[in-house]
Formats: C-alpha cells, sequence, structure tokens
C-alpha cells in the first residue's frame, strides 16, 4: 500500500526516465558481452590471423568509447530521477507541514520532522535511485552476461560462479550484521551529542562547582563505548565484505583448473577461456550490490513509512466542504460552556467558560501563570480547535468558519515571540513588505528606537544567523507583527511582559488608540499589568481554567479575589482604591 | 552555525597528519604496523596476475616452460595452487591491515574528541556568549566523525593505493615494456577527465551540503514558528521559500550525478580501450609473443591500476571534508579565551569581599562601559542585596566576581586578595553560584545536586536537601534520589529545579554566594518554599544576592541600589525609603514585572 501509492505518486510520474536508463543499461550490458567475446576472437586469431587481430582491435576500441557515453547516460538517466523524486517529495512534505496544526506538533517534534525529511529521504532517494538502477542492472547482467558464459560452456559456468554464491551468503550475513551494528552506533553517537550538548548547555554551572572531572568521566565512558561499536564495524567491514573479492578470485583458480583443462583438450579455446575471466570480473559487481540491495529495499520500505506519517496526516479542519465566510466586522464573541483538554492531559486547561465579548470593545484578561489564558486564546484562534458549540462568531460556531478567512481578520501577538532568520521587516510584514506600514506598525510597537541602533535598520537580519534581539525587542517585534495587518480581532497575549515602566505606559496608550480613528476591532489583551487592564472595557479573570469573575476593572476592585489581591500588591503602599468603597473590605 | 561555510582550502595530507599527529602518536606502534603491511599487502596483490599469466602461458596455452616452472611451478595444479594461495595470504594481510589501521584511528578520534570536550569545558563565558551550543556541538561530533573517516578510509588507504599504482607500473613495465609505454599514451587523456570531474565534484559537492544544511535549517526554523506562520496566513509564502532552497540543493545534486557518472564510466571505457591497444600492439609484433597470459596479467594489471584511480575522487572527497573540518576543530582549539588562573590559594575563606572602583565593559570602547567606578564591601556573614532596573549592571558585578570575565580595572578581593592572583578552584570554591536560569543535566538528581563529587556522602546532601526544603521535591519523585532527570531537567517544574539548585549551593558548601533569583512564575506553595530556602540560606551564608522578591530584600542587612553602572544608594529598607530616593522610586514602581509576577500572594 505504501509502495504503491508512492510509486503511483512519485515514480510513475518519471517514468520516461527510467524508460530512457532502461534502454542504455541494455545497452551497456550488450557493449559488456560483446566486447570479451571480440577479444576472444582476437586472442585466438593471435599469430595466425593479424587481420582478424586488427579487425578485433579496431571494435574493442570503439566499443570502448560508446560504453564511456553510454555508460554514464545510464546512470544519469536512472540516478536523476532519484534526486527528483526526493525534490518533489520534500516539497509535498513541506506543503503538508503548512497545513498541520499544533494537534499534530504536539506528537511530532521538529527534531524528528527534520531527521524524516533528511535522514529518511536518503533511504528513499537510494530505493528509487540505487535500487531502481542495481535491480535492472543485475537482471540484464545475469541475463546477458551469464546466459552467453553458459552458451559457451554451461559446466565451466556453474562451476566458476559457485564461491560467487557462496561469498554472497556471506556478504548478505555481513552486511545485516552491519545494519545493525550502523543503527547502535548512530543511537550511541546520539546519546554522546547529547551528552556534549548537556555539558555545553551546563558549562557555567559545571565551571562554578569546579565539576569537571566527574562530568569528563562520564563522557569518556559513553565515547569508550562508541568507539567500541565502531571499532566492531571495521571488523566486519575489513573481513566480511571483502569476502566477494576473494570469491571472484576463487573463481579465477577454479577456472584455471577446470577451464585450463578444459582448454588443453580443446574444448575450449584460450580465448574463450580469457573471456570467461572478463565476464567474471563483470558479475562480481552486480552481484555484490545484491547483497545491499535486500538492504536498501527494507530501509528505504521502513524510511517511507516514516515519511508518510508526515506526509499523510490529516489536517484537522472541520469546517467541512462549504465553510462560512465571515463578515468584515470586529465579530463578538460568544462563549458556552466551553471546556478545553490538551490531548493527553488528564485536567482540562479550560472549563465551563461562558462570557460573551462584545464587539469592537477591549477586552482584559487576567489569570495567574496556567489559569487557562493562553489556552483561552488559542482556541479562539483556532491554533486548537476547541469543541463545536462552544464558541460562536456572532451566530456562527467557529468551526463552521472558513479557518483562512478567519486567521486573515485575526492578528495575534503570541506570549512567546517567535522570529525568523529573516529582516526585521520580512518578520513584521510576513508577506510582502509595504515599507510605509511597516514604519507605522514599529513606531506603534515602540520598536522604532531600537531600530535605529541595529546595524540595519529594519532590514537587520535577526535569529540565528543574524543578530540576537533582546527578549523586550522580541516582544515588541512580534507586537508590530500583529500591529502590521488590518484585522478586525487584535490578540495580544502578555506583550507587556519584558518592557519597561516607559514603554508600558506607551504602549498602553497605543492599545488604547488603536481603531480609534477608524472601526474599533475587537481586542483580547492578556496581561498582569493593573496599569494596561485598568484601560479595557471588560475584563475576565480565569482561575485554573474557570472563570472566577469578570466585570469592568472597578468593579472587579471592589470584590475580594485574585485581581484585587493582584492590584493590592502591584499598589501596596497606596491607599488601595477600596478604601473608597468601605462597603467591600469584609 | 554563525559562521559563513568555510570555503575547503585543500588541506592536504600533510596538514591533517601534522595537526593529528598528537592524538595518534599513542597509537604510533599500529600506525607503523600498518605502514609494514602496506608493502606486504602490494606485493601479493602484484603477484596474482603473474600467476595468473604463468598458469595461462606456461600450462594452457603451451608457450613452455618460463619463470614459474623454474621456480618448481611445474604443473598447472601448481600454479594455480600457488595463485590461490596469494589470494588467501592476501585478503588475509588487506584484513589484517584494514582493521589496524581503523582502531588506530578510532582511537585517535576517542583522544581527539575528549581533547576537544576538555578544552571546552574550560573556556570562558565570553567563549560561549559568542557560539551557540549548536555550532560547538557540531564541531565535537560531525566534524571529529569526518577527520575519524578521513582517518580510517580516506588517508591511509591512499597511501596503499599509491604504492599499488607504482608498483603495478613497474610489474607492467618488466614484463613489456613497450606496450605498457603505449597503454599509459591513454593515461592523460584518462587523468584529464578524472581530474576534470574532480573538480566539478568538487564544487558541486560544497554546494550540495551548504544547501541541504540550508533546507534543513529553513525546515526546523519553520516547523518550529509553524504557528506564527499559520495565524499570519503565511503558508504559501514559506512552502515558496522552501521549494527556492529545495531547488538548489536539487540542481547541485543533479549536476553532481553527471560528473559522478562520467568519472565512472570513463575508467571502464578505457579499461576496453587498452584492451584494443593490446590487441592492436600484437598483431604487427608476432615474434615479441604477446600470449593470451600475458594479457590476462595485463588487463588484471590494469584493473588493479584503474580501481584506485577511480576511487580516488571519493578518497579526495573525504579527505576535503576532513580538512575543511580539521579547519574548524583547530580554528577552535587554536582559541585561547579560558580564564587566566592566577597562583594563590587561601586556606580558609573567612568571606570578605571588596569591590573597589570596579570598571568593566563587555567591548573595549568607553562607551560600552557597563560598570562605571563600583565600589562595595560585603563582610563576612552579611547579606547584601542588589537591586536596580535591567541593564544597570548587577549581573555583571556578580560575574565579575566568580570570575566569568577578565579585563576590568580596579580591584576585587576576596579575604583581602585580589581573586586573579587566587587560582581559579580558590575562587570557585570559595564562591557558589545559583544563577536565574536554571541548570539542570540529564541525570539522576543525586547528581544534579552532588555533581559528581565523591566527597559528599548521602547524609550530607539530605541535610542539604532538607535545609533548603529540595527534600520534598525529591520525596515526590517516583525513584527520588535516583529519579533521572531528563534532558534540561524538563521533567521537574521550575519551582523544583530551583530548589534543587539550592540544595546543590548548600552541598556544595562554599563560604560566600552569589544568588541570582529567579524571576519565573511558580505556584503559591512551591513560591513559599522557596521563600523559605532561600531565609535560611541567607542566615548561613556571606551573601551577595540580586533581589526581586520583596521578602529577599526586606531581610537583607543591607541593600545596594544601583543604576547605569553605579551604586546610588545603599542602605537598609526602612532607611532607603524614607529617603525617597530611587530605590523609593523602584519599590513603588514594583521593582519589575517579573517580580510582581512572582509574588502575586505576597501582599
Amino acid at each position: 500500500m505504501t509502495l504503491l501509492r508512492f510509486f503511483k505518486r512519485y515514480v510513475v510520474p518519471l517514468w520516461h526516465w527510467y524508460l530512457a536508463g532502461l534502454v542504455f543499461l541494455f545497452l551497456t550490458n550488450w557493449l559488456a558481452v560483446e566486447i570479451p567475446l571480440r577479444m576472444a576472437a582476437g586472442v585466438d586469431a593471435l599469430g595466425n590471423d593479424p587481420e582478424a587481430v586488427r579487425t578485433a582491435a579496431f571494435t574493442i576500441g570503439l566499443m570502448g568509447l560508446a560504453v564511456i557515453a553510454v555508460r554514464s547516460l545510464s546512470r544519469v538517466l536512472f540516478f536523476t530521477p532519484g534526486r527528483l523524486v526526493e525534490f518533489r517529495l520534500k516539497n509535498d512534505i513541506f506543503g503538508q507541514l503548512t497545513k498541520l496544526q499544533p494537534s499534530f506538533y504536539s506528537k511530532m517534534k521538529a527534531g524528528d520532522i527534520v531527521s524524516r525529511v533528511s535522514n529518511d529521504m536518503t533511504f528513499v532517494r537510494a530505493l528509487v535511485g540505487f535500487g531502481g538502477l542495481q535491480v535492472f542492472n543485475v537482471t540484464l547482467a545475469l541475463a546477458m552476461t551469464g546466459r552467453k558464459m553458459f552458451q559457451l560452456n554451461p559446466k565451466l559456468t556453474i562451476l566458476t560462479l559457485l564461491p560467487i554464491v557462496i561469498g554472497l551468503a556471506f556478504m548478505q550475513a555481513g552486511v545485516f550484521a552491519m545494519h545493525r551494528l550502523t543503527r547502535l552506533s548512530q543511537t550511541q553517537l546520539s546519546s554522546l551529542s547529547d551528552r556534549i550538548l548537556s555539558l555545553l548547555q551546563g558549562v557555567q554551572t559545571i565551571q562554578d562547582f569546579t565539576a569537571e572531572a566527574p562530568f569528563l568521566r562520564r563522557f569518556e565512558e559513553e565515547n569508550l563505548e562508541f568507539m567500541g561499536t565502531n571499532i566492531r564495524l571495521a571488523w566486519i567491514r575489513s573481513t566480511i565484505l571483502p569476502m566477494l573479492g576473494l570469491a571472484g578470485s576463487t573463481c579465477i583458480y577454479v577456472l584455471l583448473i577446470v577451464g585450463g583443462p578444459m582448454a588443453q583438450r580443446g574444448e575450449l579455446s584460450v580465448g574463450q577461456l580469457v573471456a570467461f575471466v572478463t565476464f567474471i570480473a563483470q558479475l562480481l559487481w552486480p552481484l555484490m550490490s545484491l547483497g545491499w540491495l535486500v538492504s536498501v529495499f527494507q530501509r528505504g520500505y521502513t524510511s517511507l513509512q516514516r515519511i508518510d506519517e508526515v506526509l499523510y496526516a490529516v489536517p484537522e479542519r472541520p469546517e467541512g466542504e462549504t465553510p462560512e465566510s465571515l463578515a468584515s466586522a470586529p465579530p463578538s464573541l460568544h462563549l458556552k460552556d466551553l471546556s478545553f483538554t490538551y490531548p493527553g492531559e488528564d485536567t482540562p486547561a479550560l472549563q465551563g467558560i461562558t462570557a460573551t465579548l462584545h464587539s469592537g470593545q477591549t477586552i482584559g484578561i487576567y489569570g495567574r501563570t496556567g489559569s487557562g489564558k493562553s489556552t483561552l486564546l488559542r482556541v479562539l484562534t483556532r491554533t486548537w480547535n476547541p469543541p463545536a458549540g462552544t464558541i460562536f462568531v456572532g451566530e456562527t460556531d467557529i468551526l463552521d468558519l472558513d479557518l483562512d478567512a478567519w486567521r486573515g481578520n485575526t492578528a495575534v501577538a503570541p506570549q512567546v515571540p517567535f522570529l525568523f532568520s529573516d529582516s526585521i521587516a520580512a518578520n513584521v510584514a510576513m508577506g510582502p513588505i509595504d515599507p510605509a506600514r511597516v514604519d507605522q506598525a514599529t513606531i506603534k510597537a515602540s520598536l522604532a528606537e531600537d531600530l535605529k541602533a541595529l546595524p540595519e535598520g529594519l532590514d537587520t537580519v535577526v535569529g540565528e544567523r543574524g543578530i540576537m534581539l533582546s527578549g523586550g525587542q522580541r516582544q515588541r517585534t512580534a507586537l508590530a507583527r500583529a500591529l502590521y495587518r488590518p484585522a478586525n480581532l487584535i490578540v495580544l497575549d502578555d506583550v507587556l511582559s519584558a518592557v519597561d515602566q516607559e514603554t508600558e505606559q506607551r504602549l498602553i496608550d497605543t492599545f488604547a488608540a488603536i481603531g480609534k480613528d477608524g472601526q474599533q476591532p475587537t481586542m483580547l489583551l492578556v496581561s498582569h499589568r493593573m496599569s494596561a487592564l485598568a484601560r479595557t472595557d471588560h475584563v475576565l479573570v480565569l482561575d485554573e481554567g474557570k472563570l472566577v469573575d469578570q466585570g469592568t476593572h472597578s468593579e472587579l476592585l471592589t470584590r475580594d479575589g485574585p485581581y484585587r489581591e493582584a492590584w493590592a500588591s502591584q499598589h501596596e503602599d497606596q491607599a488601595p482604591a477600596v478604601q473608597a468603597e468601605p462597603e467591600a473590605v469584609q | 552555525m554563525n559562521q559563513a561555510p568555510v570555503p575547503p582550502k585543500d588541506l592536504n595530507f600533510k596538514a591533517i597528519i601534522s595537526r593529528m599527529w598528537p592524538f595518534a602518536a599513542p597509537s604510533g606502534g599500529l600506525f607503523l604496523t600498518a605502514l609494514i603491511l602496506t608493502p606486504v599487502a602490494t606485493l601479493i596483490s602484484l603477484a596474482q596476475p603473474w600467476l595468473m599469466k604463468a598458469a595461462i602461458e606456461e600450462h594452457i596455452e603451451g608457450v613452455g616452460a618460463g619463470a614459474a616452472s623454474e621456480m618448481g611451478l611445474d604443473s598447472l595444479g601448481k600454479v594455480a595452487a600457488a595463485y590461490l594461495g596469494a589470494v588467501a595470504l592476501g585478503y588475509v594481510v588487506r584484513s589484517a591491515y584494514s582493521i589496524i589501521i581503523s582502531i588506530a584511528g578510532q582511537k585517535t578520534v576517542l583522544r581527539l574528541r575528549s581533547h576537544v570536550v576538555k578544552h571546552l569545558l574550560s573556556r570562558s563565558p565570553s567563549f560561549f556568549d559568542k557560539r551557540p551550543a549548536g555550532a560547538l556541538l557540531t564541531r565535537a561530533t560531525s566534524d571529529i566523525e569526518a577527520l575519524g573517516e578521513s582517518l580510517s578510509s580516506g588517508v591511509v588507504t591512499i597511501l596503499l593505493d599509491v604504492l599499488t599504482i607504482i608498483g603495478v607500473l613497474i610489474a607492467m613495465f618488466m614484463l613489456e615494456w613497450k606496450m605498457t609505454l603505449l597503454l599509459l599514451a591513454v593515461a592523460p587523456p584518462l587523468a584529464l577527465i578524472i581530474e576534470l570531474c574532480r573538480r566539478r565534484l568538487r564544487q558541486t559537492y560544497n554546494t550540495i551540503r551548504t544547501s541541504l544544511s540550508t533546507v534543513n535549517a529553513y525546515l526546523n526554523e519553520q516547523v518550529n514558528g509553524m504557528e506564527v506562520v499559520q495565524l499570519f496566513n503565511h503558508q504559501k509564502g514559506s512552502h515558496d521559500g522552501f521549494m527556492e532552497r529545495n531547488t538548489v540543493y536539487k540542481d547541485a545534486t543533479i549536476r553532481s550525478n553527471v560528473y559522478d557518472a562520467l568519472m565512472y564510466a570513463a575508467v571502464d571505457g578505457i579499461g576496453s580501450i587498452c584492451i584494443a591497444l593490446m590487441l592492436w600492439y600484437a598483431t604487427g609484433r608476432a615474434e615479441v609473443g604477446i600470449t593470451a597470459g600475458l594479457m590476462v596479467a595485463f588487463i588484471d594489471y590494469l584493473n588493479r591500476l584503474f580501481r584506485p584511480l577511480r576511487e580516488f575522487s571519493g578518497k579526495i572527497a573525504i579527505i576535503q571534508r576532513a580538512g575543511a573540518a580539521l579547519q574548524k576543530v583547530t580554528g577552535l582549539l587554536d582559541t585561547d579565551e579560558s580564564i587566566a588562573s592566577g597562583s594563590k590559594t587561601l586556606e580558609q575563606v573567612k568571606g570578605e569581599v571588596v569591590f573597589e572602583d570596579v570598571r568593566f565593559g563587555y567591548r573595549p570602547e568607553p562607551e560600552y562601559e557597563v560598570l562605571k567606578g563600583v565600589s562595595l564591601k560585603v563582610s563576612p556573614g552579611e547579606v547584601v542585596a542588589i537591586v536596580g532596573s535591567t541593564g544597570c549592571g548587577k549581573t555583571t558585578l556578580t560575574r565579575l566576581l566568580s570570575r566569568c570575565y577578565e579585563g576590568y580595572t580596579g580591584r576585587i578581593t576576596l579575604d583581602g586578595v585580589e581573586i586573579r592572583e587566587l587560582t581559579l578552584p580558590t575562587v570557585r570554591q570559595a564562591v557558589a553560584r545559583v544563577r536565574q536560569d536554571i541548570q539542570l543535566f540529564p541525570d539522576t538528581v543525586k547528581f544534579n545536586v552532588d555533581l559528581g563529587n565523591a566527597k559528599l556522602d548521602m547524609a550530607q546532601l539530605e541535610s542539604a536537601a532538607e535545609l533548603v526544603n529540595a527534600d520534598r521535591v525529591i520525596a515526590s519523585l517516583p525513584d527520588g534520589w535516583q529519579h533521572e532527570l531528563t534532558e534540561r531537567g524538563a521533567n521537574v517544574s521550575v519551582g523544583q529545579g530551583q530548589l534543587l539548585s539550592f540544595a546543590r549551593t548548600m552541598a556544595y558548601d562554599a563560604p560566600v554566594v552569589i544568588l541570582d533569583e529567579a524571576t519565573a512564575s511558580v505556584d503559591p506553595v512551591t513560591e513559599a518554599l522557596i521563600q523559605t530556602a532561600i531565609e535560611r540560606i541567607l542566615e548561613r551564608k556571606t551573601v551577595l544576592v540580586i533581589a526581586h522578591r520583596l521578602s529577599t530584600i526586606t531581610a537583607a542587612d543591607r541593600i545596594v541600589v544601583m543604576d547605569a553602572g553605579r551604586v546610588v544608594e545603599s542602605g537598609t529598607h526602612q532607611e532607603l525609603l524614607a529617603a525617597e530616593g530611587h530605590y523609593a522610586g523602584l519599590y513603588h514602581a514594583g521593582f519589575d514585572s517579573d517580580a510582581a509576577q512572582a509574588s502575586p500572594a505576597e501582599a
């Protein structure tokens, strides 16, 4: 099934490559039979028919030139589709990855995916490139060279090829053992890498606590183990793999003691004996590759299955065939008994939340770490799909909305900003760059000042291959990204956590001003900062996944609960507002 | 990963050997044995075609007795047996050679890797600031693997190859020198094709390597940021970016196929052309006696000549990879960014710490000065809290005390001795640092607390843990002290990790503790445990604490307020509040956001 689907989708469309390859492979093998035969004729004519020898020499020379062209082409024609399959498969996998959602990524980590796309791909490529070539090559070589040998002398053929068959059995065993050990060595290498990485990441602590020696000891243990496996691999590589060469030479021995007397008796010409030597050498390599072929198929198949787990993973798109499009207006959101549990978790992250978020309002969300704030935003942006019938946009279940349209209307600044290794402008625009709007967004996000200090301003490349921004700068870049696009729903998750007081105040003013000049978007603002929450229209207070309170900032301050506690801790010394409403103090 | 791909210079054989020699030397005996086996293997391999020739010429064609017969190999059976013997012996010698060289190579790699890791462990923080852990890891793993490969399969077999080529040529000349000369006429074009392909291949292999790593890096990043890509409907742009990079890679691989195939086929075709030449040579000279046996021997010799030539490109590639890897590894080994150790030691550290007009910048230019003349005295047993907004230099100050950076002016003394004059272990055993980012290792809880220090017994560990409430954490883990933490302690919570790191510090028992309070939010129960733990540490040690918690600040004997690289205020909580200066401002602002977040239940 896996193989069939793969062949239909990727190999069959490249049939013309393989067909052309097959033609040239046939020619290659034909030449491989003809050349020794001409040589045999030439050798037999030595000393008695110079003309025949000269003809043979001339033909062989021409054929030799032809071999260069034909063999090159046969290899190119077989290996190129292997590369093309790799290319298309990788593109398709990536396309699929852009459709898959966190529910998928929570199960398969980035490292695992990269490994499938790079390591497993190598085996799939080997399957369609090397594997394809060798299957045909072995078949053709046996059918053509083998057949010719048999025609010349069946008894000699069988006897001389016997050592190769025995050598092949040894080699097959060696190849299997080698793969087992290679896998072991790879596991050990990755465990060794993990250890070194943990040393590097913890180097400060190791130095602070002068603990170098014990750490090195543990590292050395693994280093030694890894070497041991590699030496065992070297044993196989040095003893078993060369056995086929040994077998080939033994064939020559058989040829001498069996074929020699035949030639003496005249059952075989000396030239034919010489041709046999060449035939054996020619069969040796395709047969040798047979030992690898089994494992090429095994590994290719296993890898293909691993790749299919990504390629055919089903994206979660519950909106059905005809998703509802969205009115271009700030949405009002109705949460109806919304509960949500992450897959694999026991405790729900959200529990029975019912609330209405009115169109055009700014809604503050407050809660301690782990209270479910970010989860609430995630289901609202459908990063994770909520259960059906729990969130309505106007009258429509959010799940029935076209996902792309819904997201096109929404701008999000997540709690943990993610920047790509690209220019700041590209990071802000996330698509075609409109310089004027990028400027505006960075000013709104209070990033403009920081940009002046960067070597190339907006064109400065950030991330792994560029400059490292500070936590606050990263956060504000992500904020600029959210403010860049026109949106009817703006979601800001804790974007004030890494900014200083002054910037905080400026940003809060920015948020309050958004949309004041035109249509006021609905805005969700998660924050711990009372100064920010005080400016919202309505605040939801979450605790342990439940909505424990809601109301305006001043309403909430009149009631006992986490909100007032937080307010008090941030304004400890000031006269708390509750004093103005003495009845609420009890 | 930060640096541009190093253009692989032709770091040759010699450079590799000379740089690797110190690590290879302890296996010198093995390398020498292999070296001795090389000519033996070559000779045996040369004998085989000669015996084949003798068998065919003297016993099958019936040309008459020749050299072999004179040596006593006077029947077909005997010559064939001799041939088989040579084959078997050749197999044994070659295998032995290959094993010996592999073992020697592996041991060399083992030593080199140990050396690199040791070297890394002794670098200063500034070294790590500049280099991502991932890139360093590549040095210690993949690059060293490439070197190992070059030792066990590349460099050393090349020696065997070269000897074989020379030997084959000599044998051929001895058998029929004129014909050999004629055959060598094909060598220049063959060499030309091979060299041409080799050059092209080298370029394309470079492109393949760099473009593949670009593809993988892009993939990794996009996958990590997929949530953002999707939230901003950027899927198509992201996919296009991938295909663009993937195309560069594909084009390079397809180019490499062409040269690879051509090189492979050229050797094959030229073999046939050689046969043609031999036959042609034989026609005019029936009198020189070109026999079938001679031709078979020559074909065999030519194969032995061409095989190393064909594999040459592969081996050259291995050596080039090794050369590039070696450049990176030695580049790493040549950097000397370590902290210079002094020579003085202290018998019994009391824990008096004095900073005198300390100035320091991470870069030499004056505008980058972070500390602008800090003076501060901490008496033994005293607890000094340093507060100040982000970037005021408080972390830098404590880092200088634990000798993370060189190059400050002014004096920092420990019990009256400048710390630069003390040995590194002396300073580090006197000053323990609790970092803000807790570093946990994928190992047992016990190892994470004692860090492998065998002198600490269980009783000491347990009392240290109990003191800072870490005993409760440990008791709550399924395997207690033997519980295996995962990568970076992902299977314990942040708060639990903090308590474990406190236990580590108490077990280490240094008189001076630098405590950089973590600001991550933890649940109220753990928060309470952490607060008591900190109080107990403060009671027992000389502590310099970068404080975020109000409770820690008020518990300090003295509070030092820093701003823009200077100490601006100093005194107790009450004094400073009354002064209504900088401290009062910070206090009213809630110190910083993180502190407010960390202790919402505090008020």
